[in-house]
């Protein structure tokens, strides 16, 4: 049996979103190398404060990344203090990311206007895809929506078809 | 390498499956089929073909070419119905009580199928009350226009119009003279109320004049308004075309009019049904749908689940072309027409009984059938088996494929919607209020941000005023429903 971490009502084993109020809902054990708790898995955008780094643990792990963008070899460095969202923007429908990909030939490459996040947790920068069409890659592997999957230097993270080197400082 | 097998299914994986499950696979069965652990003939046979499919699958060289020769020479030719399935879990547990698995169903037409256009026989029931007056009646005589100027000389058309009562303005003819017809549309002249049952009748009496088993028979029924007392009699119209291969395409214009008798029609018929909420769209919508009829190469799609001793299918929804519950109370659901280019997307969800061995069990069979009036044989049909591995320990790394875990992220919106509304039906406004907002939050995620301003302030107005607009309530209905249709993915080779 799984308990909705959200509204609590109980499903049987492998439901993958709750009936009552959609949130989606994991295993354990399916998360494969993902050393996340579960209870972290929320849908995205809900508790957000609580994903903001801690002055604790704002110590640990790498301050900021430096992404190499595609084609253009556009390389933007950003903090890793809130979480950086990876998208185009369109404020016609509210979406503001912190990394507007609209000039790297974002549309043409099938980048999605909210596609991804990258942010740190417990001192791990993970990235998670936020259900884009053509989703997002590490070294070549789609995510799966939803779920923040861990994010090494040197690792080469996809949009669609976009390329993006990945490298902290 | 023979082409007239198909390795794939041999190895029980996906055509996209990697070197590596396909190694995993093989090695799975050549512990189950081996002749030192099976004594049965049966098994000595398949073993050869297991050896035979690995040794080209195996080989990256040799795969590609089997693909290739494959795909060229169009082997099974047999089907014109192509099926394939994704499950959410390939490895389910030993020993648990109950469990859920959801399979994710893409019915397509083969892509070697000789593709010649069926005769139409279209009838469009035109509703000209006086609140179709001005722009509404004036792109509603475009879209037909556009019509008029898509149809073949051996295609039949026939315009009908209605108020308080039908009138047949253009008797089902082909040959058309498309000039005069299309002068024709022009002259529909507003007045009256809305009457839809003559409408109905007198377009289904026209399209009876064409009927042959070949031709594609459709009744497009364009309306702005409710229709009072005859709504019933509407539905068994609707359902009696359904059954003599007539489907309906239903289209509302404006809030006005009657949207769940609208899509209980263009249901029962095997149609769809469309909410245009400005007039503007009226030329689009109409080009669509011929465009749609033009292409329709399987009529009366049918689906049909057998699932194994102890799985039980919960419930059954169509994805896309847009988000619909399928009635599968007899384990048999009807899809409507199939055309080229528009595959449909089914969604299922399975529950499973605990097995206490492990093995490779056959959850379920899927059978599509459909009529092909264009084909040497008829009545074509084709199966795809579910297989599921019962384990006491899932390997690690296996994720759920994302297809299924979008499609059902965007399913469980639509069910929500569901759920509100029947909360409303039933006068738990607040359920239903709560139920609209966490629905805006999901929506909010999925980055659809009208439609979930359109619940939040649903939300609001139930919340002051007990009720939703008739309006807010066409836009989250149509919205939901709309959800799965994105642009296609790019694809990657």
């Amino acid at each position: 049996m799984i308990k909705c971490p959200f509204c609590g009502t109980v499903h049987v084993d492998n439901t993958l979103f709750c009936s009552e109020c959609g949130t989606y809902l994991l295993e354990d054990d399916r998360r494969g190398t993902d050393p996340l708790g579960t209870d972290e898995i929320g849908w995205v955008g809900e508790g957000e404060e609580e994903h903001e780094v801690s002055p604790v643990t704002q110590g640990t792990g790498p301050l900021g990344i430096r992404l190499k963008i595609g084609d253009s070899g556009r390389v933007v460095e950003a903090s890793l203090s809130k979480a950086i969202h990876l998208g185009r923007l369109d404020p016609a429908s509210d979406v503001f990311p912190e990394l507007d990909l609209t000039n790297d030939n974002g549309l043409e490459k099938g980048v999605s206007r909210r596609h991804a996040r990258i942010l740190k947790r417990e001192g791990v920068v993970v990235v998670e895809d936020l259900g884009s069409i053509n989703g997002t890659f590490i070294n070549g592997k789609r995510l799966a929506p939803y779920l923040p999957e861990v994010l090494h230097p040197g690792d080469q993270l996809q949009l669609g078809k976009l390329l993006i080197e990945v490298e902290f400082f | 390498m023979r082409l007239d097998k198909n390795y794939y299914d041999i190895l029980r994986v996906d055509i996209n499956a990697s070197e590596d499950e396909i190694r995993k696979a093989y090695r799975k069965l050549v512990r189950e089929y081996h002749p030192d652990v099976n004594h049965s003939p049966e098994a000595a046979r398949l073993f050869q073909e297991i050896q035979e499919a690995y040794e080209v699958l195996s080989d990256p060289k040799q795969r590609r070419r089997y693909d290739h020769l494959r795909e060229s020479e169009g082997v099974d030719k047999s089907s014109a119905i192509s099926l394939r399935a994704i499950v959410s879990h390939k490895q389910l547990l030993l020993g648990i009580e109950e469990q859920a698995l959801y399979v994710l169903l893409d019915i397509a037409p083969a892509t070697d199928l000789p593709v010649s256009r069926l005769p139409l026989n279209l009838c469009l029931v035109l509703d000209r009350s006086t609140s179709m007056q001005g722009m509404r009646l004036q792109q509603v005589k475009e879209g037909a226009r556009q019509i008029i100027d898509r149809l073949n000389p051996d295609d039949a058309l026939a315009l009908v119009v209605f108020s308080d009562r039908a009138e047949v303005i253009l008797p089902s003819q082909k040959n058309i003279d498309k000039a005069m017809a299309k002068s024709i549309a022009s002259t529909i002249q507003p007045s009256g109320g809305t009457e839809m049952l003559q409408g109905l009748l007198a377009g289904l009496h026209e399209l009876e004049k064409h009927r042959t088993p070949e031709s594609v028979n459709h009744l497009i029924l364009l309306t702005d308004g409710q229709t009072y007392g005859d709504e019933q009699e509407c539905l068994e119209r609707a359902q009696w075309a359904g059954m003599n291969q007539i489907s309906l395409t239903t289209m509302g214009i404006g809030s006005d009019w009657n949207e769940q008798l609208l899509d209980q029609m263009a249901a029962v018929s095997g149609g769809t049904s469309v909410y245009i909420d400005s007039p503007r769209k009226v030329v689009d919508v109409f080009k669509t749908t011929i465009r749609n009829l033009s292409s329709v190469v399987a009529r009366e799609l049918t689906m049909s689940i057998n699932p194994a001793n102890g799985v039980t299918l919960v419930e059954a929804f169509q994805l896309v072309p847009y988000i619909q519950r399928l009635d599968v109370r007899a384990e048999k659901a009807v899809l409507g027409p199939l055309a080229t280019g528009q595959g449909k997307s089914i969604v299922l969800e399975f529950r499973i009984k605990s097995e206490s061995v492990p093995s490779n069990k056959r959850v379920a069979r899927i059978t599509v059938e459909g009529d092909l009036p264009g084909q040497e044989s008829r009545r074509s049909w084709e199966w795809i088996d579910i297989f599921a591995e019962f384990v006491p320990s899932r390997d690690t790394g296996v994720a759920i494929p994302p297809p299924i875990v979008t499609a059902l992220g965007k399913l469980a919106i639509f069910k929500m919607q569901e759920k509100a509304m029947d909360d409303l039906a039933q006068g738990r406004i607040s359920a239903a209020t709560q139920r609209l907002e966490t629905m805006a939050t999901r929506l909010l995620n999925l980055g659809e941000t009208d439609l979930a301003r359109a619940a939040l302030l649903e939300a609001g107005r139930l919340a002051r005023t007990g009720d939703l607009s008739a309006e807010g309530r066409k836009k989250i209905r149509y919205g939901t429903r709309a959800l799965s249709i994105l642009p296609k993915e790019i694809r990657r080779d």
